[in-house]
């Protein structure tokens, strides 16, 4: 045990005293993920662009339609007269103005009325704009899809949601299962990339150095210093995932919009417990899996390109979720599939205990397993000293 | 360990190796080199030898002859493919555990991390051998002045020239003061003064009742140094005997080319 911790203790060392691996694997991740969705997130921006229009005759349940009570308006109304209508059309032509919306008169009564007509002689709600410009035609895509909701919900026999009902989906929920979706997938891929930072240089590394031959000639166990590789690479790994997690907590709303934090915040203390749980086993399985890779290769370079498909592998299992989900039992006790179904569930609010247990119970086979390999491995001397 | 219980005078086996064979399978390229039609070589031919308890016993022989392969045989690094080796008493087949906490290895193979300093190899390796503060705080002191490391203590290993790198190497090779030394090759690559510190060192382990095993194809050494020689050939055991016995009266060069000319002609 003590071994362990030495070992464990060498390791941090070896990682924190050195500058150069702090910043490349604690530091750069974070910004550069940072930088790179903010930027993305600058060119995507206009999707949350407010817009102007210019209305004539304006109704008030299209007002309470573009702004819901509480809630920034997405189009900014200003009425204007009949006689301005020309006027209005060259603002919207010159950019000046997105949209120009011409009610017909007494619209609300019309609508508060009920009253259908036969095809063709409905009152014409005219909206002009200009298809050469992206937020006009973004505007017209808006106002068009609101005056659809409009008249299906009135004009029919019957009502869906107009005056009661509704999505009874909380805003947080609503975000909940947006990152739902993309968290499983983030979070394995920034382990994964993490610990390919760390790994192969920790043990491919100490191969093609020989400095692996100084520690094995102690009376170490070959097991204890498996365990201490590990244990470290874990953390370190982890360390380097939060770095990326970071950057994408910071700089992801600026992209897809809403807040990861106000999708945290409406976990419980035991989703949270059975997410740290899942991914220490995550992160458990990526590493050994990546130091078993890296002591098979003969050098840092090797590992590196021979734990690229794995990468990929691990990438695609990651996506899975924006496909499919599964509630069979049997699929938890896939390895990594598991993790990422697990964390889907526990994001998206749907959670089962007897899935996580599974995950849990199935990963720490894995886990033990993967070790005993690994332990293997560090006893064998055609692996140690490629012979 | 029949000379265990014979009298006091009688030296006490210390290092046994019986009859270990060890053979390397070729990658494509060292098989052209080797030029083997089976892709094997084999590095040690059942060899057999005993070193006895207080004494320098040099392993001599010419490059391939297989020192190399032997002394990582009784380190644990590697494994026979038949026969076994004991350490006082530890067999390095079935515990190697014992018998890596019984010796000190050095050998060119074992590289120390350039990044870190001698002294912060020197507590990680001895709490590796499970050594307290205290006696790793003493053993640091006494070792780091005898071979001159106190003003490199900090340095990193990868900025020390390689005679101080094998210095540290050899300090901490013995940091445990282990009952038996096993070197390979100690003076390779150093200058005369650098190799007379590794040799006097010896010679003072000797003194203190260590037993030691050093390895080298250097005529000279084995004369100034050991007690009894076994000399490898092909990866077998051509001659061993006291340094007197196996040079027959000649110096020890001329004796060995006789024994390479029966050997290899099969005279
Ligand atoms: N890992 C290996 N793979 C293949 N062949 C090997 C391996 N290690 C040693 N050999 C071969 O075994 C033989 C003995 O090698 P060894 O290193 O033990 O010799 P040595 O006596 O130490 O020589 P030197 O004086 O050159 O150090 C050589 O022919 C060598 O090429
Ligand atoms: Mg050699």
């Amino acid at each position: 045990m003590s071994n362990i911790l030495t070992i464990i203790k060498k390791e941090f060392s070896r990682f924190f005293r050195d500058r150069r691996l702090v910043i490349g694997t604690l530091l750069l991740p974070g910004l550069l993920i940072f930088v790179l969705y903010t930027l993305m997130g600058s060119v995507f921006a206009d999707t949350s662009e407010t817009y102007t229009a210019k209305v004539v005759n304006p109704s008030e349940a299209f007002a309470s339609l573009v702004a819901p009570e509480g809630e920034d308006a997405a189009i900014l109304l200003s009425e204007i007269e009949e006689s301005d209508l020309d006027a209005a059309k060259a603002e919207v032509k010159n950019g000046d103005a997105d949209l120009v919306i011409v009610f017909p008169e007494g619209f609300d009564q019309a609508l508060a009325g009920g009253q259908t007509y036969p095809v063709g002689q409905a009152p014409n709600v005219e909206v002009w704009y200009d298809s050469g410009s992206a937020s006009s035609s973004a505007a017209y895509n808006l106002v068009y899809s609101l005056l659809d909701g409009l008249e299906n919900s009135l004009s029919n026999m019957f009502d869906v949601n107009f005056a009661g009902g509704g999505d009874l989906v909380s805003a947080a929920e609503a975000e909940a299962s947006y990152y739902a979706m993309l968290l499983p997938f983030l979070i394995l891929t920034f382990l994964y990339s993490g610990c390919m930072g760390i790994a192969p240089e920790s043990i491919a590394g100490e191969k093609e150095r020989g400095t692996i031959a100084t520690l094995l000639v102690t009376p170490v166990k070959r097991s204890e210093l498996v365990m201490g590789k590990i244990a470290s690479l874990s953390v370190l790994s982890a360390l380097s995932a939060i770095s990326s997690f970071i950057g994408t907590f910071l700089a992801l709303p600026k992209l897809i919009g809403g807040s990861i934090g106000s999708a945290f915040a409406s976990y419980s203390a035991g989703q949270y417990f059975a997410l740290f749980a899942v991914m220490l086993s995550a992160v458990l399985i990526i590493v050994s899996l990546i130091s078993i890779i890296s002591s098979f290769a003969k050098s840092v370079k090797e590992a590196t390109s021979l734990s690229v498909p794995l990468m990929v592998i691990v990438m695609l299992v990651g996506i899975s979720t924006m496909l499919f989900t599964t509630h069979a039992h049997a699929a938890f006790l896939i390895p990594v599939y598991n993790c990422v179904q697990v964390m889907a569930e526990i994001f998206s609010m749907q959670f089962s205990w007897v899935n996580l247990a599974i995950t849990l119970g199935s990963n720490l086979v894995y886990i033990v397993l993967l070790v005993w390999v690994l332990t293997k491995m560090f006893k064998s001397e055609k692996v140690i000293f490629n012979s | 360990m029949s000379q265990l219980q014979a009298g006091n005078d009688a030296p006490r086996e210390i290092i046994r190796a019986e009859g270990i064979r060890k053979t390397f399978t070729l990658s494509r390229k060292q098989r052209k080199l080797e030029k083997s039609e089976t892709g094997k070589k084999v590095a040690l031919d059942g060899l057999s030898f005993t070193a006895y308890e207080g004494e320098i016993y040099g392993l001599l022989g010419p490059n391939g002859a297989g020192k190399t392969t032997m002394l990582r045989i009784l380190s644990t690094l590697i494994r026979p493919d038949e026969g076994d080796a004991f350490i006082a008493g530890h067999s390095v087949v079935k515990e190697p555990e014992k018998v890596r906490a019984s010796i000190g290895f050095l050998t060119s193979e074992l590289k120390l991390e350039d990044f870190f300093t001698p002294a912060y190899l020197f507590g990680f390796f001895g709490k590796l051998h499970g050594m307290d503060e205290q006696t790793l705080e003493k053993r640091r002191g006494e070792l780091f002045s005898r071979f001159g490391i106190d003003k490199f203590a900090e340095v990193k290993v990868g900025d020390l020239s390689t005679g101080m790198k094998q210095k540290v190497s050899i300090a901490i090779s013995i940091l445990h003061d282990p009952s038996v030394i096993i070197f390979d090759e100690p003076t390779n690559g150093l200058d005369v003064l650098t190799a007379k510190v590794v040799t006097d060192f010896l010679s003072e382990q000797k003194a203190q009742g260590k037993s030691i095993i050093v390895s080298t194809h250097i005529f000279s050494l084995v004369e100034k140094l050991c007690d009894r020689v076994g000399v490898i050939i092909g990866g077998r055991m051509a001659a061993e005997g006291s340094l007197a016995d196996v040079s027959g009266g000649k110096p020890l060069e001329d004796a060995f080319f006789d024994l390479y000319k029966r050997t290899v002609t099969g005279v």
